[in-house]
């Protein structure tokens, strides 16, 4: 197999990585399957392309690219912003929808189907925006550096990688050594005993839709900034995300991390040996095999 | 009862009706108070209310009608995560720690309500009433047994120093000497000062340590009475058996 | 031209009818069980590709097909379609109730893929022609013909629907009632509420296979793209504007909800010029959308039935304390361990 199966693999999987951590943080706390997440990551990769062009427009200097990277000042800046903006999506988003039907102590089933119409919604709104056709960061073209072994990866995909390393650690530490990680596991095990041990719950479900908002943003921009924008580029990335997050083992940020670089890797190699057109089929098949073999994921959320 | 205006009762409820659902009240009316230091025990047969009772008075069923109090003050509208902060603490029946996390952990989230300064050394003074827990600090919750997970659970309750403690059978599935280990811990806790307020179905380890004992029956409370002199009343083991309690023995 | 008319009239009615077959399957999974079904195009498209190999003339450069008897084919369509449901429910239905949502959605993207990509089987992106359509003999008189077709699939559904009053009335739509509105108390009755649940699933599926069968036969012709998320979200939307729980609803709901998208699509062709057709489309789709969730906000009821009326009689009726609601004040059990 070609080695950089590797490479390919690593950068999808970071990926799918950061937008599962996303969706098992959601899911161990609020207790649904979020069909919307996915429309976080387009949402943020949008905003962040209208703010880093407005940024642009005012300052062209913005846009001249950094160094090795293909992108300017402009797109970090941006990113910082939207970022913000997509955690107020979220946090709006719950309060209209999903904060009532809790209130209402609604069933799990009727909050994914909520949470499917704010997909529908908020996609839609996005196409309606943007239109339908793809749209780019950067025009630049950037070189791949050679690795050895035959690898190769450009500095964007470099940098994508260890910001996705970075992220990965900083939730991790976040939520085994701070008080808020404390409480968002209690939450995540037992909401009603969290709330006797003097758990602010609300503030929790908050704390949990800015970080997952957060991590989909940068996972869109990522996506955005390697491959390009469309508004379905969350949608499609839907199916790996479940299946990364359920792989990991729901509530599992480690799980989700490891199981979004399994997907990314099998996806790769299955471009490698069976053909490109079958790649969006791997992750339907993991899921298969996981809720055959062992529904409660690879690290199930003993772990967190 | 002592009409003194001094001290107001450490808990009481007036005329407190809750339930699950909006129309459906289990609790159905009770008028419940338990002076400052004072030791009591609710008893009553399966499904009377008693978990219903103190879950209501902890916040996490809805209270249709009446009040909570807590040293006077009204707390019946402070959501669940506040009533710890005004002191109350509650050990639930069931999944009473959190399993997934470790003793310390779980120690140290009671004790995240508490300002930085004291959380190190009211985590301290417990790990001192518990050595068990202090030497095992690192475990998973979750692998304890069930003696060393209620008092994990009471540990945990302890730890934000509550002037006044409500169980729910923490002796349900232990073993008699454990069961009485818990209870000889609870009358310590009681003899320094705290409040102690108990769910029980164990009557007579739960009489031998109690003040007071009142009784439970379909959501309304059929008798009450000094814990020596009820352990041989009749009328325990009647409402027991669900006999169907006369109206005139209502109250006292 | 009044011919033309009336010839259109059918062919209209006779599309939304087979919307009707898919909106009545749903409403079998939704309305009456409250299973979320994500993947209802990929359930057409089985139908539809395995009646059309099944019917089609054999072909040099495919499988099949086959030259049965159209019956055989929706037989064949539909029953496929409900093993696939039958497959997908076994594999989550005991599991938590969003995992069978993400399965479906699953199994609607690897259909889709399967269409595409599956050359010898499906045809690939050119999809399958020349399926054999219902009184082509008759073919030369379009408005016999149109009429003759409605006629079929208006039978369909009229069977269809009578078939599914009756089931929702047996004990078993009872058992499926009494589960969806309280599982515990059913499960505290005794009665095994996944293998309902199983059932009504797969017969569900296999109603919306027979939809994308009698469909398929209708048009003549079909590709991958015709089964797109789209279609899922279309016949959500008629569901829910017909009321979910209700049969009548379900087909009323399909008619018009199908009325007003072709209606709103050919105003959005006249009024936008080509460039911005898509664009507009999209908002058909975010209104939908707004719908599902206005729906769940405003008329909880009318998604899930009749609230707890029947789970508070069975509660006290077996006035078992094992029988206990989930609220706030109790955790929800997390997957299997
Ligand atoms: N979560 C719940 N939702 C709805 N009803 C409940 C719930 N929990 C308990 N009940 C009902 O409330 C009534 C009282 O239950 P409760 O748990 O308060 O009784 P109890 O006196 O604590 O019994 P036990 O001694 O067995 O613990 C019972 O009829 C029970 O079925
Ligand atoms: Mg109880």
């Amino acid at each position: 197999m070609n080695p950089q199966v590797l490479i390919d693999g690593l950068m999808a999987g970071a990926l799918y990585g950061l937008g599962a951590i996303g969706v098992t943080l959601t899911y161990s706390i609020l207790r649904f399957a979020n069909f919307a997440h996915s429309e976080l990551l387009t949402f943020g990769a949008y905003a962040a392309l209208a703010l880093s062009s407005a940024l642009g427009a005012l300052s062209a200097g913005l846009l001249e690219p950094i160094a090795p990277f293909s992108f300017g000042w402009a797109l970090p800046l941006a990113g910082l912003v939207a970022v913000a903006l997509t955690g107020l999506l979220a946090l709006a988003v719950d309060a209209i929808l999903f904060g009532r039907l809790r209130h209402r102590r609604s069933s799990i089933i009727v909050m994914v189907m909520a949470s499917f119409g704010a997909a529908l919604t908020l996609r839609s709104l996005i196409e309606f925006a943007f239109t339908s056709k793809p749209a780019y960061f950067t025009r630049e073209l950037q070189i791949a550096l050679p690795l050895g072994q035959g690898m190769r990866a450009t500095p964007d995909q470099l940098l994508s990688l260890a910001l996705a390393a970075i992220l990965v650690i900083g939730v991790h530490l976040l939520l085994t050594r701070t008080a808020i990680g404390r409480s968002m596991r209690a939450v995540s095990e037992n909401q009603a005993l969290a709330g006797v041990v003097g758990v602010d719950v609300r503030r929790v479900i908050r704390v949990v839709w800015l970080l997952g908002a957060a991590l989909a943003c940068i996972a869109g921009i990522m996506s955005g900034l390697l491959v390009q924008l469309r508004p379905y580029m969350g949608f499609d990335l839907l199916l790996p995300l479940f299946a990364a997050a359920i792989l990991g083992g729901i509530g599992s940020v480690p799980g989700a991390m490891l199981a979004g670089l399994i997907v990314g890797l099998a996806e790769a190699a299955t471009v490698q040996l069976v053909g490109a057109e079958w790649r969006t089929a791997v992750a339907f098949v993991i899921l298969v095999l996981v809720l055959l073999l062992r529904p409660q994921g690879l690290l199930g959320r003993a772990q967190a | 009862m002592s009409a003194a205006p001094a001290p107001p009762p450490a808990l009481a409820t007036r005329d407190l009706v809750a339930g699950y659902e909006r129309d459906l009240p289990i609790v159905r009316g009770i008028d419940f108070s338990v002076r400052q230091g004072e030791f009591v025990v609710i008893l009553g047969p399966n499904g009377a209310g008693k978990s219903t009772l103190v879950k209501a008075i902890a916040g996490l069923v809805p209270i249709h009608s009446g009040s909570t109090h807590l040293a006077g003050e009204d707390i019946t509208l402070s959501p669940v995560q506040e009533k710890v902060r005004h002191g109350l603490a509650f050990v639930p029946q069931t999944e009473n720690i959190f399993a997934t996390l470790s003793i310390r952990e779980n120690l140290q989230l009671a004790a995240d309500i508490l300002p930085r300064g004291r959380q190190a050394a009211q985590i301290d003074e417990v790990y001192s009433l518990f050595p068990d827990l202090a030497s095992r600090r690192g475990a998973r919750a979750g692998n304890l047994s069930g003696g060393q997970r209620q008092m994990l659970a009471v540990a945990r309750a302890l730890v934000v120093k509550p002037s006044v403690l409500i169980l729910d059978e923490p002796s349900a599935g232990l073993s008699p000497k454990i069961v009485g280990e818990v209870f000889a811990r609870l009358k310590a806790l009681n003899g320094a000062g705290i409040t102690i307020v108990l769910v029980e179905q164990n009557v007579k380890a739960a009489l031998a340590v109690a003040d007071r004992a009142v009784i439970l029956v379909e959501g309304k409370l059929r008798h009450e009475g000094p814990a020596a002199t009820l352990s041989s009343d009749p009328i325990v083991g009647e409402l027991y058996l669900g006999a169907r309690a006369r109206q005139g023995e209502n109250g006292r | 031209m009044s011919v033309e008319l009336v010839a259109y009239g059918c062919f209209f009615l006779t599309m939304a009818l087979t919307y009707a077959i898919m909106c009545l399957g749903l409403n079998l999974q939704w309305g009456q069980t409250g299973l979320f079904n994500v993947g209802i195009a990929g359930f057409v498209a089985v139908g539809a590709y395995v009646s059309a190999l099944l019917t089609t003339p054999d072909v040099a450069d495919r499988l099949g097909g086959f030259g049965l008897p159209m019956p055989l084919g929706w037989l064949g369509g539909s029953l496929s379609a409900a093993l696939i449901a039958y497959l997908v429910g076994r594999l989550t239905i005991r599991l938590r109730a969003d995992y069978l949502a993400i399965a479906t959605f699953g199994i609607a993207a690897a259909v889709q893929l399967l269409a595409l990509n599956l050359e010898p089987v499906t045809g690939g992106p050119f999809g399958i022609g020349f399926i054999p359509r219902p009184f082509a003999g008759r073919a030369g008189d379009p408005l016999l013909f149109s009429v003759l077709n409605l006629a079929l699939v208006a039978a369909v559904v009229l069977l269809l629907y009578m078939a599914l009053e009756r089931l929702v009335r047996s004990p078993w739509g009872r058992v499926l009632r009494a589960i969806r509105e309280d599982e515990p108390a059913a499960l505290a009755l005794g009665k095994n509420a996944n293998r309902f649940r199983l059932q009504a699933f797969a017969i569900g599926g296999g109603i919306m296979g027979l939809a994308g069968a009698v469909q398929a036969h209708f048009i003549g012709f079909i590709a991958p793209e015709n089964y797109l998320p789209m279609l899922t979200f279309q016949v959500w939307a008629m569901l829910i504007v017909g009321g979910s729980g209700n049969n009548r609803g379900a087909i009323l709901g399909a008619v018009l909800v199908w009325g007003i998208w072709a209606l709103s699509a050919a105003f959005i062709s006249a009024t936008f010029e080509p460039g911005q057709q898509a664009r507009a489309a999209s908002l058909q789709i975010a209104l939908i959308g707004v719908a599902i969730c206005a729906v769940l906000l405003l008329r909880p009821q009318g998604v899930l039935g009749e609230a707890r009326v029947v789970s508070r009689h069975l509660l006290e009726a077996v006035g078992s304390r094992k029988i206990r609601v989930a609220t706030d004040a109790q955790p929800v059990r997390q997957p299997p361990e």
